[in-house]
């Protein structure tokens, strides 16, 4: 079965980050031999001033087929985990989703999206979880980060939010390739204009030095715009800056 | 000729800086002020990395793309010890 793990405010200013806990756990389900873990995604939620985030108000998300005997062993494990690993002053938050299992699916979309609006308080986060049978708990200091980890899961479901934790590596001698060669070898299922056009697999792509990738429409995309002036010919696309991919 | 707030920092004629409600120092480039914000971290000794998923500016010593910001509303404030 597939499940989404999402945790939340786990760090301070001198730990490891929430999204490196995150790809520790992805693994270990792998290694226990539990199932397959993929991409973690990072999920942009409000920044206010009443919300006590370390630095940036983010969570951190991974989708896993589990095989249904370990869901509780992955559960307490986690738990675990968080307690040991959440750094000095966290408010570490679990939530493990199972798709399946949902029946108000856009409510819960909605309460993520709401996340990235309004103040919530633990008692949101609680009261919907509870209400839509979601593992929700906490692990530490205030346990606030029970919020951004509903809500984490809920904008992963979404399909369209965040972006990939690391960056793409491709292998090219030019700095030109073509989409089918992207898709050949990485995870990525499409490469994208900004405004969402599909670019065909013999496409040419000029690679730049940070290549990420996000989370729209259900798939891993990377992110391209369009090339003003090429220098090189028949080359009309050029991959994202980080800049450009920092509102995803 | 007409001035821009970001090349009047860069040039050393404006704070980059102030102090808010909390007394904490907040950037006054905002969030989209990359030349200033790298401007501002090329000489800090407290810089410091942010991991890789919360690196936002292309060029990786930036006020952008430090630990010690803590990104606000608008721009962020600057959490380096004192």
């Amino acid at each position: 079965m597939q499940v989404l793990v999402c945790i939340d405010d786990t760090d301070n200013l001198e730990s490891r980050g929430t999204g490196e806990l995150a790809s520790i756990l992805a693994q270990v389900i792998e290694e226990q031999g539990w199932g397959k873990s993929f991409g973690v995604t990072r999920h942009q939620l409000l920044v206010h001033e009443d919300i006590p985030y370390t630095s940036h108000n983010s969570s951190m998300c991974f989708v896993a087929e589990l095989k249904e005997d370990y869901l509780n062993r992955l559960i307490q494990f986690a738990s675990d985990f968080l307690v040991h690993e959440s750094a000095e002053g966290s408010d570490p938050g679990l939530c493990v989703l199972i798709p399946e299992k949902l029946s108000q699916r856009e409510k819960l979309i909605m309460f993520g999206r709401k996340a990235k609006e309004v103040v919530l308080t633990k008692q949101d986060a609680y009261d919907l979880a509870k209400h839509m049978g979601i593992h929700l708990s906490e692990h530490g200091g205030t346990g606030q980060g029970v919020i951004g980890a509903l809500a984490g899961v809920a904008l992963r479901l979404s399909g369209t939010d965040g972006r990939f934790k690391g960056k793409l590596k491709i292998k090219s001698d030019a700095k030109i390739i073509s989409v089918g060669e992207i898709l050949s070898q990485t995870n990525v299922d499409a490469v994208k204009s900004l405004d969402g056009m599909v670019l065909k697999e013999d496409d040419l792509v000029e690679l730049g030095d940070t290549l990420k990738a996000i989370l729209m429409e259900g798939k891993c995309v990377l992110p391209v715009t369009a090339i003003e002036t090429s220098e090189s010919e028949g080359v009309r696309w050029q991959t994202c800056t980080k800049q450009q991919v920092r509102k995803f | 000729m007409y001035e821009t707030a970001g090349e009047k920092i860069l040039r050393g004629r404006l704070n980059l800086w102030k102090l808010n409600p909390k007394g904490e120092r907040e950037f006054l480039g905002g969030q989209e002020d990359w030349k200033v914000a790298a401007k501002a971290a090329e000489n800090c000794p407290a810089f410091m990395e942010d991991v890789e998923e919360e690196l936002v500016a292309d060029l990786l010593r930036s006020c952008y793309n430090c630990r010690n910001r803590r990104w606000t509303n608008l721009s962020f404030v600057c959490c380096r010890p004192k």
